[in-house]
């Protein structure tokens, strides 16, 4: 299927490390495109290496967080300290059509790699940076990770109640809008090449890349609107909404009241406590505006029963109904996710994989392959890129090629 | 530069607002109505649909053709449309029938976003919400419907791919975006940690899950963030400047997978440190350190942002209605220097599209006469 994806042939050189960078290009590689990572034993990307709890110690070379953002990739080893390393790199770079990087701001410029230099080998040549904040303004010095940015944008103080801490997301939240959005933005910028002819230099700051899902509260801020306060788990316009206690431990539903027949359904699956059947209640108005005493209501009753039966009695009166899953619900449960398939991993004969949650009616996209081993595929792209012979190889090997 | 027809929902309008960035002559396409995207708030000034923040920002730079696709005309305008359009963009369920519309141009891209599940049921089946939210009170969903953004991203990501495949094999793809994958995929780092080590991934509050010490924490006069990278470095880098004995004695602490089993602890420690400093002292020391730092902020904290301004980010406008403004114009749009203009009324372009497909005056009279 590779020769048909959409990107097949389309070489990309990547030196990316932890996880934004990393999952940009591999979004790149399940589209079907030839992707190269540059890196180097001297120091090895490491994402993942210990992050893990006991038990999650490497498999041969790499760490379990590694081999999922590098599936279908290859790897190269080059030492970019030494002045042949540089030079080799920049060859590559003249074979690229897309370079993806996300050091700090201004390292790829101390290499003599940034966009600047490499125009000059390559014109065509589409480069795309991931630093914090950007290549310039003010702050582009400054160094950020994900959690950073979850609450420099507004993501933790949109989130949670009103009188709530800042609330952070459980997982790199950032690195995945971050790595998508660049993803993006180098798709256009082979579009418009395939039409101008011309590459792009994307200087993608990733404080921005995650602003913007929140535009829309950043104008009402700049226009001197008001904006709305956390709203917990609840909505502006449908109610009751939110996430209710259930029997057992940490064990909850949520549930989503969309019409009115859909809440007389929610009162009679509850037994018609009197204290619902109040005519307030008849309206969405009048249930928004006494969503608490809703709340109180409704959690009297489910916190009797465990969410599985609360989530079927509920969704059987044609309530949308969910109970909270943990992870072992969504990797293992019945009717759990889709998204997260098998594919072979020599080092430990298969792996769980995150798929591509989209699907092209013409067929599938790319089929995954293993993480690389560090270095696994040096002589193949040197060949492959450069057309460079064994002897060539040989002789950059103690220096260039660690 | 792609004609698309959206009629997408807010699963996946910030995609749309992307293929806007992206250059790309973006029609909306509403009822008379108007949109849902208008109705959402906040409101700016008046309530009304000409001030939703999100359709100001969401429907900027996009063209507005009102049509009641539930007439048999508003149906034939939108045929013939298509019939000129690269890309159909919809969220389901849909007012048309996709097979009809691509019948009359084999080259017309469909992106289906299908969005089976309210915003709450999608972030608690998916497993979002468990990763969200103080331990032992409810899991939360992300504010400001951010739980969107990833079938948007993916929406505008996939669009852009078909129009590559296009201009290979001719012919337009039929893509459908699962919104229930989509935020499926987001809990990838849990599935690793338990397909790997058994163990589940739990909601902590201020306090991030990925690297020990990281998160949002008190100090004198608010709250400011922490992220150490996973490498000793940063360790070491945080130790000489907190000199804290008690952490210093416990040398082991430079390993980043010692730190995990002492999570709490070292954040405790390191909470206790900073309450007597303020904000700025705290992020500004840190960062002259190369230590991941900064503050918290709302959005209402950074529309003079000297970052965002100085990059172009807040681009200056002269808005119809609101006069001169600094506009977010979005992160594709600044690298890109793409122009974003307004967002238009509603049916501001009914007029100007429908006369390009070909209608009379007369005609264009009738189909935006309301209905009986």
């Amino acid at each position: 299927m590779a020769e048909t994806a959409p990107l097949s042939g389309v070489r990309v050189l990547d030196f990316t490390h932890v996880l934004a960078g990393p999952f940009c290009t591999r979004l790149l590689a399940d589209f079907g495109a030839d992707v190269v990572r540059v890196e180097s034993r001297l120091r090895p990307d490491r994402l993942g290496a210990g992050t893990w709890k006991p038990g999650f110690e490497d498999r041969q070379d790499r760490p379990a967080a590694y081999m999922s953002s590098n599936r279908s990739k290859r790897s190269i080893t080059i030492n970019l300290k030494t002045r042949g390393g540089r030079e080799l790199a920049t060859e590559l770079a003249a074979q690229a059509d897309i370079v993806v990087e996300n050091f700090s701001a201004g390292v790829m410029a101390r290499l003599g790699l940034d966009y600047t230099s490499l125009i000059k080998v390559n014109p065509r040549i589409i480069f795309a940076s991931m630093a914090g904040y950007g290549q310039d303004g003010p702050r582009r010095d400054w160094v950020s990770m994900n959690v950073n940015l979850q609450g420099c944008v507004g993501i933790m103080m949109v989130t949670g109640a009103p009188d709530d801490p800042p609330i952070a997301v459980g997982n790199s939240w950032c690195d995945y809008v971050g790595g998508l959005t660049t993803c993006y933005a180098i798709l256009q910028a082979l579009v418009d090449r395939d039409q101008a002819g011309v590459g792009a230099n994307l200087d993608m700051a990733q404080f921005e890349c995650n602003l913007s899902p929140l535009g829309p509260l950043l104008l009402a801020a700049t226009l001197g609107g008001v904006l709305p306060p956390r709203m917990e788990n609840r909505s502006a316009t449908e109610a009751p909404q939110g996430c209710y206690r259930c029997s057992g431990n940490d064990e909850w539903v949520a549930i989503t009241v969309e019409t009115d027949a859909q809440w007389r359904s929610l009162v009679r699956a509850l037994g018609s406590p009197p204290a619902l059947l109040d005519a307030r209640f008849d309206s969405v108005a009048g249930r928004l505006a006494n969503h608490d005493e809703i709340d109180r209501s409704i959690e009297t009753w489910t916190q009797t029963q465990s969410a599985v039966e609360v989530a079927r009695a509920l969704t059987g009166a044609g309530v949308p109904t969910e109970r909270v899953r943990s992870i072992q619900d969504v990797v293992g449960g019945p009717d759990g996710a889709t998204v997260f398939r098998t594919m072979p991993e020599p080092r430990i004969e298969e792996m769980m994989y995150t798929g591509l949650p989209f699907h092209f009616g013409s067929g599938e996209l790319a089929t995954p392959f293993a993480a690389p081993r560090l270095g696994e595929q040096t002589d193949d792209v040197l060949r492959d890129w450069l057309g460079m012979d064994a002897i060539k190889i040989d002789a950059l090997r103690e220096e260039v090629l660690v | 530069m792609a004609r698309i027809i959206d009629i997408s929902g807010l699963a996946g309008a910030y995609g749309a607002r992307m293929l806007v960035e992206g250059g790309h002559d973006v029609i909306r396409v509403e009822p008379p109505a108007g949109d849902e995207i208008r109705r959402m708030v906040p409101f700016v000034g008046e309530p009304g649909p000409e001030h939703g923040a999100y359709h100001l920002y969401l429907n900027a730079g996009k063209r507005s053709l009102s049509l009641d696709l539930e007439s048999a005309e508003g149906q034939s305008a939108l045929v013939k449309l298509a019939a000129t359009a690269d890309v159909l963009y919809a969220t389901t369920p849909a007012p048309f029938d996709p097979e009809q519309l691509a019948q009359s141009n084999s080259r017309l891209i469909v992106v289906l976003v299908e969005d089976p599940d309210p915003e709450l049921c999608l972030s608690a089946r998916s497993g979002l919400l468990s990763l969200v939210g103080r331990p032992g009170r409810p899991p939360m969903m992300l504010g400001a419907h951010l739980v969107y953004s990833i079938p948007s991203l993916y929406a505008a990501t996939a669009t852009l791919l078909a129009l590559i495949q296009r201009g290979r094999t001719g012919h337009g793809e039929r893509v459908s975006i699962s919104v229930r994958e989509c935020v499926e995929s987001m809990m990838e780092q849990a599935m690793i940690e338990y397909t790997f080590t058994g163990q589940g991934t739990e909601r902590r509050g201020s306090r991030g899950t990925i690297t020990a010490t990281s998160g949002a924490l008190p100090c004198k006069d608010g709250y400011w963030l922490l992220s150490l990278i996973h490498r000793d470095e940063g360790w070491n880098t945080l130790m000489e400047w907190m000199d804290d004995p008690v952490l210093l004695a416990d040398p082991s602490l430079a390993k980043e997978e010692n730190r995990h089993q002492q999570r709490d602890f070292i954040m405790d420690r390191i909470e206790t440190w900073a309450r007597q400093h303020t904000r700025i002292e705290l992020v500004s020391e840190a960062q002259d350190r190369h230590i991941p730092a900064s503050a918290i902020s709302t959005p209402a904290d950074l529309t003079d942002d000297p970052q965002l301004i100085a990059r172009g980010y807040l681009r200056e406008m002269e808005h119809p209605e609101f006069g001169p403004i600094r506009f977010p114009v979005g992160a594709v749009a600044t690298v890109r220097g793409t122009a974003i203009k307004p967002a238009p009324r509603l049916g501001q372009h009914t007029a100007e599209i429908l006369t390009e497909l070909g209608y009379s005056a007369r005609d264009i009279e009738v189909l935006a006469r309301p209905r009986r």
